[in-house]
């Protein structure tokens, strides 16, 4: 789990074009990404731990999250 | 280890390759068809779909070995990457290769996919609705005559294939319909 | 002294509202050796300047794209909206235009690239500049080319014909240069002007004849724009930093003064169900979360309480920067200074009938 206040690590942005709202980030970074009302990822920091951004990219379903 | 013993790990780890197969294709299916309002179960989903992806392969390895080295019939090591080559059955384990080839594809452009067009590895990835029924028949028509259990649990992978199949087709959800209803508008 | 050197040293800025450094973005160009597209769509509610400057100046125009192209008019396209005056003016001129559809998005410059590269004529996700080439997000190549507005592509003709120094003339030190702006609406005489940056936004006012009475709001900017009262209006200075001050810019250069006819809450109803509508469909906090503003506006519109209020609060604040372009930023923009500045006419809607609002049930 990543620490809230850790600002070392990744930058993780969102394609918002190929994302079609699985939720599956708000869930592989918690903390990190919320979904809005709709069902969209926010992202409320863009510096991520590299194993947990690698993993989440991994499993983002339409390959909308990637790093910068 | 006896023919007889390779036959019966080919059928063995052949049967739970298959089953394996349709529950990541229906996984898949889910995936691409259904949107919760939380990530939660997409994520149970999505992990589930990647890792057995990649725990099915070793179970194709080991059958496709066996069937081999079993030695009884031949079918011969070009037959696992070219299709309809076999001397012994040739259409039925010909669609079995294919199945392979396939698989392999999209594995591998799924394992490239940050490093390709998403539109070469969604066109790729398409062609496991393919890959599945031939690996269905493949099954069906090699491993399960002589054994009701067996012939039995590949009906019913059919099955559970056909009905995902049957709610893709009929499933939508906001996200598409909205960009559907957007592309209906003029952008060109 | 190449043009690049001289656009550095003049300090011209893009002047379809990014304002970034055209000297920045030619020398990619030169070095990319990128093609040009030169936006006279006019994208922006309210703009009409790029059609003022292909109607009176095509030819400096031209002599512009040709310095921008280093003098391969093969390379260069011009970008107008389907149908209209400008794009039947630069037709006849013999010129490469890009039928772009007359909408909202389809102005933006990565949607007017992926048009002109066979795609569709909305935005695309930019992860590098496309001056240096790339793809569009499902994979699809992207030549490099660099998208300048029809002004700026003017403006860099006369920083070759009558030098930086000229240049610096006009405006101020951080935002030299003359600019046009587009003032219309309820304005006695409606047109387009030329300042430099720094001039008072009620000298704009007064050389289009000025205000109509009553007229409860100025737009400045459009819809990616913001509000503004009469009052503010009439004490800030036309620039970067006055405009900052309420959260907006010289933008694209536009600036409507609101019908004094009409509910303000109403003509923003419109503004904002229009913005809606005019999505791509791509992003879903855009597609999802503009309807959702305007329905929140709408419902504040009509029946104005804390639920209502706080909820569109939300909406506005969560859709910023997370679309494939800036039209979700522009359009909460708007809509988060229309309530600033419209907030006391709400009050008034909640104490009693509208009182501007003669034409309030009317049908539009």
């Amino acid at each position: 789990m990543p620490s809230t206040d850790r600002e070392v690590g990744v930058r993780i942005a969102v394609d918002r074009v190929l994302c079609t709202g699985h939720g599956v980030c708000a869930r592989t970074l918690p903390g990190r990404i919320r979904l809005d009302e709709w069902g969209y990822p926010i992202v409320e920091a863009v510096a991520v731990d590299p194993v947990d951004a690698d993993l989440a990219v991994k499993l983002c379903p339409a390959r909308a999250l990637y790093l910068r | 280890m006896t023919g007889q013993t390779l036959w019966f790990i080919s059928r063995a780890t052949g049967t739970v390759s298959l089953i394996l197969f349709t529950t990541i294709v229906v996984l898949g299916m889910v995936i691409a068809g259904r949107r919760a309002p939380h990530g939660d179960s997409a994520t149970i989903v999505m992990g589930l779909h990647r890792w057995l992806s990649l725990g099915s392969l070793a179970f194709l390895a080991l059958h496709i070995v066996t069937a081999i080295a079993d030695g009884y019939v031949s079918v011969g090591w070009l037959s696992t990457i070219l299709p309809f080559t076999s001397v012994y059955r040739t259409f039925w384990v010909g669609l079995g290769t294919l199945a392979v080839d396939i698989l392999l594809a999209v594995v591998v452009t799924s394992y490239l996919r940050h490093r390709m067009p998403e539109r070469s590895w969604k066109a790729i990835h398409w062609l496991s609705y393919a890959m599945w029924p031939f690996a269905l028949i493949h099954g069906f028509a090699m491993g399960t005559a002589s054994e009701p259990l067996l012939r039995w649990l590949t009906v019913l992978c059919g099955a559970a294939g056909a009905a995902a199949v049957a709610w893709r087709l009929r499933t939508t959800h906001a996200d598409r319909e909205r960009r559907a209803l957007v592309n209906f508008q003029e952008w060109s | 002294m190449t043009i690049v050197e001289e656009l550095e040293r003049a300090g011209l800025t893009g002047r379809g509202g990014a304002a970034f450094s055209t000297a920045i973005k030619v020398r990619a160009a030169h070095d990319n050796d990128a093609d040009l597209v030169v936006n006279a769509c006019d994208g922006e509610v309210g703009a009409r300047k790029d059609a003022w400057v292909v109607e009176h100046h095509l030819a400096e125009l031209v002599e512009g794209a040709r310095l921008v192209t280093s003098g391969r008019r093969d390379r260069v396209t011009y970008a107008a909206h389907r149908g209209s005056r400008t794009a039947d003016l630069l037709t006849r001129a013999g010129l490469e235009v890009l039928d772009v559809p007359a909408r909202y998005v389809s102005s933006e410059e990565t949607a007017i690239l992926s048009l002109l590269h066979g795609g569709l004529a909305k935005p695309m996700t930019k992860r590098l500049p496309f001056v240096y080439g790339g793809r569009d997000s499902l994979g699809k190549r992207i030549a490099p080319t660099v998208v300048l507005n029809a002004e700026t592509v003017w403006r860099v003709s006369q920083v070759r014909r009558n030098g930086p120094d000229w240049f610096r003339r006009f405006g101020t030190d951080t935002e030299p240069g003359p600019r046009l702006v587009s003032v219309g609406g309820a304005v006695a005489h409606p047109g387009i002007f030329e300042v430099g940056s720094g001039v008072p936004i009620r000298d704009l006012l007064d050389a289009a004849g000025g205000l109509e009475p009553r007229v409860p709001a100025l737009l400045v900017g459009g819809l990616g724009g913001v509000l503004l009262t009469t009052d503010e209006a009439a004490t800030t200075a036309w620039s970067g930093p006055g405009m900052a001050a309420y959260g907006g810019s010289m933008g694209a250069g536009v600036i409507e003064a609101l019908d004094p006819t009409r509910c303000p809450l109403d003509v923003v109803t419109d503004l904002v169900t229009y913005g809606a509508g005019e999505s791509a469909g791509q992003c879903g906090p855009c597609m999802f979360g503009l309807p959702a503003v305007a329905e929140s506006w709408a419902e504040l519109a009509r029946d104005p309480n804390q639920q209502t209020l706080d909820r569109l609060q939300d909406r506005l604040g969560v859709i910023p920067g997370r679309g494939a372009c800036h039209h979700p930023d522009g359009v909460t923009r708007f809509v988060g200074s229309a309530l600033r500045v419209l907030m006391p006419h709400i009050h008034e809607h909640v104490a009693g009938p509208c009182p501007l609002g003669r034409s309030r049930h009317a049908v539009h």
